[in-house]
């Protein structure tokens, strides 16, 4: 079964919009995973040197996000963006109809999943960092920036990379669940072709081989990160 | 405690072994009679070790033959059969190995590590094995720590437990792959006055060791390997006394300028 | 905030627990069964390139797009429609088991290849020289070092299939999610709704927690490591 033509550039055939779909998942995926890694950044900050207050809000975030689905906190940040936003704009005054875009809703969405999950990987580098390297940047008289940047992310970078590699496939993997925004990413593309042509599994199936190819592709460039900044780290026990 | 039965307890004939290109074993004849405490020496890298596990089959040798009481074994191109495997599995069950690093099943306890093959291999009763095990812990003197984890315990009180396991076999022969190189120096003695034990009782062993005087004293032969052949084979006063090679005598110097 | 809606939506959400409940546990039990199999096929070579092929696959897509190729997109094949499996097939229910089953299986298996990894070689020595066939072997000494070691990863695992069963509501399936979804469509006060499903997946989870927790101490008395330099 199946017309493979349905899938090539020409005029009929889907490719040209699947592939513009893949860019949409790789940009939403993109901005999700850098929102997360400042969300994340700044949760594991607070855990790690936060006061008590900074500390429970922090645990409690990552608590809250590892249990919830995904796809509830998406519905959550679509229609209660949708609700907040027009509350807003009835307030100042503006007329209606108040739309939040998908893409805003599932960036931010996604990215607090995932800055759940990257605060820990980063809390784990950083506690993985050799107390030793840090006194001795203490003695020669950093200060907390200097320290955390020539001392400490550079180290806490090397054992968090694989991690991070991770964190960036869910990221593409979670970016599916979008599709329920209507923003036009590769899931909703694939569904909307299977339905106007009724070839469901001729166009699952690209789906599922254009999100191999990303999570290929971006596997390999992690690895590669990884091989670059293991560089001078042999034997250092890493 | 000596099997009394015709033939030897343990022979190896003709027996050769390569890892790639590295010949490690180059046709090995040795045979053990009931009773026999045998020593073997020799440089790192000679073979001893490889020889030892050939015995039961944790490295299946290329060609030759291993006989364990009436089982034998005659492997071609370092696989086993599946008619093969299963007296490969017997052999194994008339022996008792112990492993440089005690090899303890770290999430058994000390008396669980010593009825596991009782129990799940020979089928014996939980009370009989139990009994049994707790008599072995006492002859190595661990009776007390019976439900204490692995790791609870030191090298020594580890390579205890696991000759007490090896015991629990009820083997023909026991195999001593260097039991005391993984030990701090001061632990070593009481893995080695349990040996001593029990080459006085008479059983039958096989032991690869680089402590010089504990050979001397407790073998009844002493066999030195150099690059997979038997170079020298003898009493221990003929090995170490009068060795006949040249570099038997060389190593035996080095090894005894090093110790004292 | 109404506090009548709140409850009647409580009790509303939780008519579709024993569905949620149903697929999790069900798809948990058929994903450790499968990641078995994968794992034992790996000891040749073909086996272990169809495992890694798998694991590569389910790993690598989507678990929604899993669900409607099998969902929508098996339907396309006539022979499957003529199949004895069609009855099954065609329903909702059996269709995003199915893909649970096997999205978890691709999970499950690397976990416990990480926890096979683990098993100390010298463990499996002792065993072979004391006579253990592989069965034996495989039944008391290597699944018991390599399940206990992998228990933190799998009760990960565990919640995360928790929370993909809420994706069977996009195959029209009542679940929790599904029936959040619907009461959405129904009074459009979706952020009360959507929190009340929230609390309710939230507390399982901390459950779970709180049970792989308890388990990890009752199971791992032992310290592993120090007995394998």
């Amino acid at each position: 079964m199946g017309d493979i033509g349905l899938l090539g550039f020409g005029p009929d055939g889907w490719g040209l919009v699947l592939f513009r779909a893949g860019l949409m998942t790789l940009a939403v995926s993109v901005a999700a995973f850098l929102c997360g890694l400042v969300l994340g950044t700044l949760v594991a900050w607070a855990r790690v040197g936060g006061n008590r207050v900074m500390r429970a809000l922090a645990e409690a975030y990552t608590v809250v996000l590892r249990g919830v689905p995904d796809i509830l906190v998406i519905y959550l940040f679509y229609f209660g963006g949708r609700q907040v936003v027009a509350a807003i704009g009835t307030a100042l005054g503006f007329a209606g109809p108040f739309d939040i875009s998908g893409f805003v809703a599932g960036m931010l969405a996604i990215g607090l999943i995932s800055g759940a999950s990257q605060s820990e990987v980063l809390r784990g580098a950083y506690q993985a960092v050799p107390r030793g390297t840090i006194e001795a940047g203490r003695v020669v008289g950093m200060g907390r920036f200097t320290l955390f940047r020539r001392v400490i992310a550079p180290q806490a970078m090397v054992t968090a990379l694989p991690a991070m590699g991770n964190q960036w496939q869910s990221v593409i993997k979670e970016s599916a669940l979008v599709s329920v925004t209507g923003l036009v990413e590769t899931m909703r593309q694939v569904s909307v072709a299977a339905g106007t042509t009724q070839e469901h599994f001729l166009f699952y199936a690209a789906g599922a081989v254009i999100y191999l190819i990303i999570t290929t592709l971006s596997d390999q460039v992690f690895r590669l990160a990884e091989r670059r900044s293991l560089r001078g780290h042999q034997g250092a026990g890493y | 405690m000596i099997t009394a039965s015709i033939g030897p307890a343990l022979s190896l004939s003709g027996l050769r072994k390569s890892f790639g290109h590295n010949e490690v074993l180059r046709g090995i004849d040795l045979s053990a009679r009931d009773g026999d405490v045998i020593s073997m020496i020799g440089a790192s890298g000679s073979g001893k070790s490889t020889l030892l596990r050939c015995i039961p089959m944790l490295e299946i040798p290329d060609a030759g033959t291993i006989a364990v009481g009436e089982d034998s074994l005659s492997p071609k191109g370092g696989r086993l059969t599946r008619t093969e495997d299963a007296i490969a599995r017997r052999m194994r069950g008339h022996l008792g190995f112990v492993f440089q690093n005690f090899n303890l099943w770290p999430h058994r306890t000390v008396l669980e590590n010593v009825i596991e093959a009782p129990l799940f291999v020979q089928g014996r009763s939980r009370a009989e094995a139990v009994d049994e095990a707790l008599a072995l812990l006492e002859k190595v003197g661990l009776a007390e720590k019976r439900d204490a984890w692995p790791a609870h315990l030191s090298g020594g009180q580890q390579q205890r437990v696991a000759i007490a396991r090896a015991l629990a076999q009820h083997p023909r022969a026991i195999l001593f792959d260097e039991p005391t190189s993984a030990l701090d120096p001061e632990l070593v003695g009481e893995v080695l006055k349990v040996i001593r034990r029990l080459a006085e009782e008479g059983r039958t062993m096989l032991i690869v060791t680089h402590e010089m005087g504990f050979a001397r004293e407790v073998s009844s032969r002493v066999v030195f390997l150099h690059q997979g052949r038997i170079e020298e084979d003898g009493t221990p006063a003929e090995v170490f006394g009068a060795p006949k090679s040249e570099r038997a005598r060389a190593f035996l110097a080095s090894h005894f300028d090093r110790n004292r | 905030m109404d506090l009548t809606f709140i409850s009647g939506m409580f009790q509303k959400i939780l008519t579709g627990l024993p569905l949620t409940l149903n697929l999790w546990l069900l798809s948990l039990a058929g994903g450790a069964c499968l990641a078995l199999t994968l794992n034992l096929m790996r000891q040749n070579r073909i086996g272990n390139a169809i495992a890694a092929t798998y694991v590569f696959v389910f790993r690598g897509t989507p678990l929604l797009i899993q669900i409607f190729m099998i969902y929508y997109g098996l339907a396309g094949f006539g022979f499957i429609r003529q199949s004895f499996l069609w009855p099954f097939l065609r329903d909702p229910y059996w269709c995003g088991l199915l893909a649970l089953i096997l999205n978890d299986a691709a999970y499950s298996s690397e976990i416990l290849r990480g926890g096979l990894r683990a098993v100390p070689k010298g463990a499996v020595e002792a065993g072979r020289v004391s006579g253990m066939g592989r069965a034996t072997i495989l039944r008391r000494i290597t699944l018991p070092i390599a399940t206990r070691q992998a228990l933190p990863a799998y009760s990960n695992e565990v919640i995360s299939m928790l929370k993909a069963t809420a994706l069977v509501s996009t195959i029209t399936l009542m679940d929790m999610t599904g029936i959040a979804r619907a009461a959405i469509s129904e009074t459009w006060r979706a952020v009360e709704i959507l929190l009340c499903a929230a609390v309710i997946y939230l507390v399982i989870s901390m459950l779970v927690t709180r049970a792989s927790a308890w388990l990890e101490q009752r199971l791992s008395p032992w310290q592993f490591g120090r007995t394998t330099p």
